[in-house]
């Protein structure tokens, strides 16, 4: 689907872009109008950079949705790295505010990863989402962009079952590691799998099954903030 | 009592047990298994304008070794309820355990995968605390109730109240 740059474009270039926004504001705000009140700025209004996103990936920009004056960029799941790096180097989103996924259940491409990125020098606000399908599985890591995705990617990977290709340490994030389930799955029963997660003994006398402090038998754990070097770190 | 021989000699008669419990009531050292919101009001149950030291209980002991009350306060997850057995255990006997809040005692608002519906299922809990979070005063209350217990308790003597007393033959 080719994008349509001109449609998702406000009216009137530049003024404050408070069409959807005005739900939020109260009357102490309408004292300092316009471009003294940070709340009017239109942070998540972009057509520029939407557009340089058109010229520079073509078909891989997939659509860009408008909900609540914020815009969305639907990216193919295969480019999202260089997405993302582009968008970095280039347009100043240095800063990855959020990553995380959501089950579609029932639709065509049943996963979605999004990724908030931030541009302190534009003072914008960026989201990014890439479609998965059930059947593959599998996305393509960002880590080597942002670092900071390692753990967003983790929590993907725990709670919806995406594999990150390339991710440096793909593990659980919260569940136990032989935790077999996938609990933000839709149908995921919300009381979980009675037995699927073992509960210490009752009794004094019960061995305990899960060892909490590892370090006392078997030597230390790899912690998981102690990563391999990144792609980052190796051309630094 | 004081004995009528031993009056006038700094000697005081008393039943072990009641000097065991004395002590034991009123020096009570909590574990703080703070996990959640309610450890907020357990902080201010320790501080002064709650006070637990009027009850002997100021000393917060960080090390299972040297408390002898658990109080468990907020929600358990089923990975840390490993942890929280892990201490449990290393602390020394005689121990008390107070569950506190809803989260403790029952999983709580966290009806849900990840938390155990309730410490009970792998702690022996003696007082639970209703709440979310409970005041300061109520743990004050679960407090109390424990040195109650404490001050009924038989370590050394019989306790009739439980049967006769078997000889050894009836044992065997």
């Amino acid at each position: 689907m080719p994008v349509d740059v001109e449609h998702t474009s406000s009216p009137q270039e530049g003024a404050p872009f408070r069409k959807a926004l005005d739900f939020f504001f109260t009357a102490a705000d309408e004292a300092s109008p316009g471009e003294k009140n940070p709340l009017t700025q239109p942070t998540t209004h972009l057509p520029e950079i939407i557009r340089a996103l058109a010229e520079q990936f073509g078909e891989a920009i997939l659509g860009v949705e408008e909900y609540a004056g914020e815009q969305t960029v639907l990216v193919e799941a295969q480019r999202i790295a260089e997405v993302c790096r582009f968008l970095k180097d280039e347009q100043g989103f240095r800063y990855l505010a959020d990553a995380g996924g959501a089950d579609r259940f029932a639709d065509e491409e049943r996963f979605e990863v999004f990724y908030n990125l931030v541009s302190f020098e534009k003072k914008k606000r960026i989201r990014l989402k890439i479609r998965v399908d059930e059947a593959a599985l599998t996305a393509p890591t960002v880590t080597g962009v942002y670092r900071a995705a390692n753990w967003n990617e983790r929590e993907v990977y725990d709670m919806l079952g995406i594999r990150f290709e390339g991710h440096p340490d793909m593990r659980r994030m919260f569940m136990p590691e032989d935790f077999e389930y996938y609990p933000q799955r839709k149908e995921f029963p919300q009381l979980g799998i009675p037995g699927s997660l073992p509960l210490p003994p009752r009794t004094p006398e019960g061995p305990l099954q899960r060892d909490p402090f590892p370090t006392a038998h078997e030597g230390p754990t790899p912690k998981s903030y102690e990563e391999p070097p990144s792609q980052i770190a190796r051309e630094a | 009592m004081v004995s009528p021989d031993a009056r006038n000699e700094g000697f005081l008669t008393t039943r072990v047990d009641a000097v065991l419990n004395w002590a034991r009531s009123n020096s009570l050292m909590p574990m703080p298994m703070g996990l959640a919101c309610c450890a907020i009001e357990m902080m201010a149950f320790a501080g002064p304008k709650y006070d637990a030291a009027r009850f002997g209980s100021e000393a917060m002991r960080f090390s299972p070794r040297q408390a002898d009350l658990m109080i468990v306060a907020g929600w358990v997850s089923y990975k840390m309820a490993h942890a929280i057995r892990r201490v449990w255990d290393q602390m020394a006997d005689p121990k008390w355990c107070i569950s506190m809040g809803a989260c403790a005692s029952t999983g709580g608002m966290h009806r849900c995968y990840g938390v155990v519906q309730g410490c009970d299922n792998f702690l022996p809990v003696d007082v639970y605390i209703p709440g979310c979070p409970p005041r300061p005063e109520a743990l004050l209350h679960a407090l109390m109730d424990i040195q109650e217990k404490i001050r009924n308790e038989y370590s050394v003597t019989q306790d009739y109240a439980q049967g006769p007393v078997l000889t050894p033959e009836q044992i065997g």
